[in-house]
């Protein structure tokens, strides 16, 4: 019952000076939205660097061109080709999927319409390492590969590009880089990753490729997809050998490739967005302590104020207790209002940024529980004082006060 | 016996002095007994009100309330006896005025810790008793002086104290609603209530049983009427 005599008091405080309390919950607003957005943005941010990694299927490695330099002189980019993927995929030991690529972009033409538009050529295991699923048609096949047929699947986007639908684009023959191509498939909807948007290119086989539309066996890097439970350095070393036997390289020589992984990224930006968050965090954890300050002061302006009331309080019958808790009730509450503000404002931000870079939105449950939680005890350290100061008020004195 | 001092004293610091508000009173209270301390500013008789009602302790003598030693008793302890065996009415009313009538009749026996059904009916059992029954959910600023006055005189009497302390009760409000408050003070005396007024004025004075003079921190005379 004291309990809610002190919630009532000072709902109808913090009401009756409803801007100085809001001025003065300001920097806990501050503080907490800023922890909600930055922990919540950040949170974000991996879940959509986890998903498009996911999208890779277990774990990728990516081999590319490098420099090949002969002691000190460079002599230029040796290219990958075509054969070092055969002869990668000749190789079992490791059950790994080699999947190498070429992209360019290239004139696409449909009707009227005319558009300039990504050209992938890929092996047909391509579909199955990223997990793209059809939507209508097929997708296109060793046969299809080996037969350098001038066949195309394209992305879910690509038909309105064209102007048309699905239904009429499906079997039709599309001209690219001035050559005609049957659209044997379509893909369903995959959205962007972030780095590239699947939805937005078109699918070739990739000796088709090679051979018909970009007229080089060169490839631009080839993918290795390999299952959780292989070793990555063994794998690396794996490839490094059937590399430099195929490009001839000595001992004592450089590799003319690199091998990257793309789980390393992975782990380097969640480390970069982890002390970014920390350090956000730390700057709105003193935020909210300023706060709290605030809070204090102005507190210590309330009891100030209102010694007359306390003197009252007193003289029918609160006791020591009684007026502590009135006024610790009243900061952790101010506290607490202004947490609550700020987490509504954190939420906006980073339901706000998460749709302009279309990533996953969710709720920072840890943060808001303990945002909210650090704002109440910042109100419970800053008001402990204050809270002191009137319960310690000469009730004699204080009723006479003016 | 309600009240008895012995040799109450008390002295403030002020500065490097100390001086002596009251010096020496003896004064003994007995149940249903209806008093008015009369004397002039710095005589001593707030600070006697205040050492009576227990919102300060005497520097000596002894103080019993019912028979129990009080001026040895804690902040808390004190608290308690305020809370129970004391009811306040002042000149200001001081009513919180964001509260309605019952609200701030509510107050006294919720630091009490009553059940707060039981502690409803009372207290609208007692603002029908000062004749505010229609007017319970209204705040104090929404009231006259002299319903404020009431709402506080029901405030006071709400935990049933032993006494009820008034100061310059009337001092604010004019002369018809002065008659109203007095009024209400006879009617509780007659039904058993202790009552001590503190006042300057002889007509409100005249209106008690009991006349106690106070000057330069002595009882100057005490006279029954």
């Amino acid at each position: 019952m004291l309990f809610k005599e002190s919630l009532i008091s000072a709902i109808s405080s913090i009401r009756s000076n409803s801007i100085r309390s809001f001025l003065t919950s300001l920097a806990i607003i501050i503080g907490t939205a800023a922890v909600i957005a930055v922990i919540g943005i950040g949170s974000s941010a991996e879940k959509a660097l986890e998903e498009s990694i996911d999208d890779l299927g277990g774990r990728t490695l990516y081999v590319a061109p490098g420099q090949n330099r002969r002691g000190a002189v460079t002599k230029g980019i040796i290219p990958l080709d075509i054969k070092d993927a055969e002869a990668l995929a000749r190789y079992t030991d490791h059950g790994w999927e080699i999947s190498p690529t070429i992209t360019r972009n290239r004139q696409v033409k449909y009707g009227n319409a005319n558009i300039n538009q990504r050209i992938g050529a890929y092996l047909p295991i391509h579909f199955g390492v990223r997990g793209y699923e059809l939507e209508s048609g097929r997708l296109f096949d060793e046969d299809d590969n080996l037969g350098r047929k001038r066949v195309v699947v394209v992305g879910a986007k690509i038909p309105t590009e064209l102007k048309t639908s699905s239904r009429n684009i499906l079997n039709k023959e599309i001209l690219i880089a001035g050559t005609s191509y049957k659209v044997i498939g379509i893909l369903k909807e995959e959205g962007s990753t972030g780095w590239q948007n699947p939805d937005e290119e078109l699918y070739i086989p990739l000796l088709t490729g090679a051979q018909r539309v970009f007229g080089t066996p060169n490839v631009d890097s080839i993918n290795v997809g390999i299952s959780n439970d292989v070793n990555v350095d063994e794998v690396m070393m794996s490839i490094e050998q059937i590399l430099r036997a195929k490009h001839d390289i000595g001992p004592g020589q450089d590799n003319d490739f690199r091998i990257s992984d793309y789980s390393q990224f992975a782990d380097l930006r969640r480390q970069a967005t982890g002390i970014f968050t920390l350090l956000i965090a730390a700057i709105a954890g003193i935020s909210l302590v300023v706060g709290g300050i605030g809070v204090m002061n102005i507190m210590l302006v309330s009891v100030t104020e209102r010694t007359r009331e306390i003197g009252l309080r007193k003289a029918l019958g609160a006791t020591h207790r009684a007026i502590m808790l009135q006024f610790i009730v009243e900061a952790v509450l101010l506290c607490v209002i202004g947490g609550l503000i700020g987490l509504c404002f954190g939420i906006s931000i980073l339901w706000i940024t998460s749709s302009l870079f279309d990533w996953p939105f969710a709720l920072p449950f840890g943060a808001m529980v303990g945002s909210i939680t650090f704002s109440a005890l910042v109100g419970l350290f800053f008001g402990i004082w204050p809270a002191r100061k009137a319960a310690k008020l000469d009730p004699a004195t204080s009723l006479r006060y003016e | 016996m309600i009240i008895k001092t012995t040799e109450l004293k008390r002295s403030f610091e002020v500065g490097s002095e100390t001086v002596e508000a009251i010096k020496g009173i003896n004064l003994e209270v007995n149940a249903g007994e209806f008093i008015a301390i009369m004397g002039p500013s710095g005589s001593g008789k707030t600070t006697l009100m205040n050492i009576i009602g227990c919102l300060d302790t005497p520097t000596s003598g002894e103080y019993h309330l019912n028979n129990k030693l009080v001026n040895e008793l804690d902040e808390d302890e004190l608290a308690g006896i305020r809370n129970k065996e004391i009811g306040f009415v002042f000149q200001s009313f001081h009513l919180l005025a964001k509260n309605s009538a019952l609200d701030n009749v509510l107050l006294p026996m919720k630091y009490a810790g009553a059940n707060i059904e039981e502690a409803t009916i009372r207290a609208k059992h007692v603002l029908d008793q000062v004749g505010l029954t229609d007017r319970m959910s209204h705040g104090p600023t929404e009231l006259s002086g002299g319903q404020q006055q009431r709402v506080a005189i029901a405030r006071a009497m709400v935990n049933k104290p032993s006494i009820l302390f008034a100061d310059e009760p009337t001092g604010n409000l004019d002369s018809k609603t002065e008659g109203e408050v007095m009024g209400l003070f006879k009617e509780l005396n007659e039904d058993g209530q202790t009552i001590i007024v503190i006042t300057h004025e002889e007509e409100i004075a005249k209106q008690s049983k009991r006349i106690i003079n106070i000057k330069d921190g002595l009882i100057e005379s005490d006279t029954k009427i």
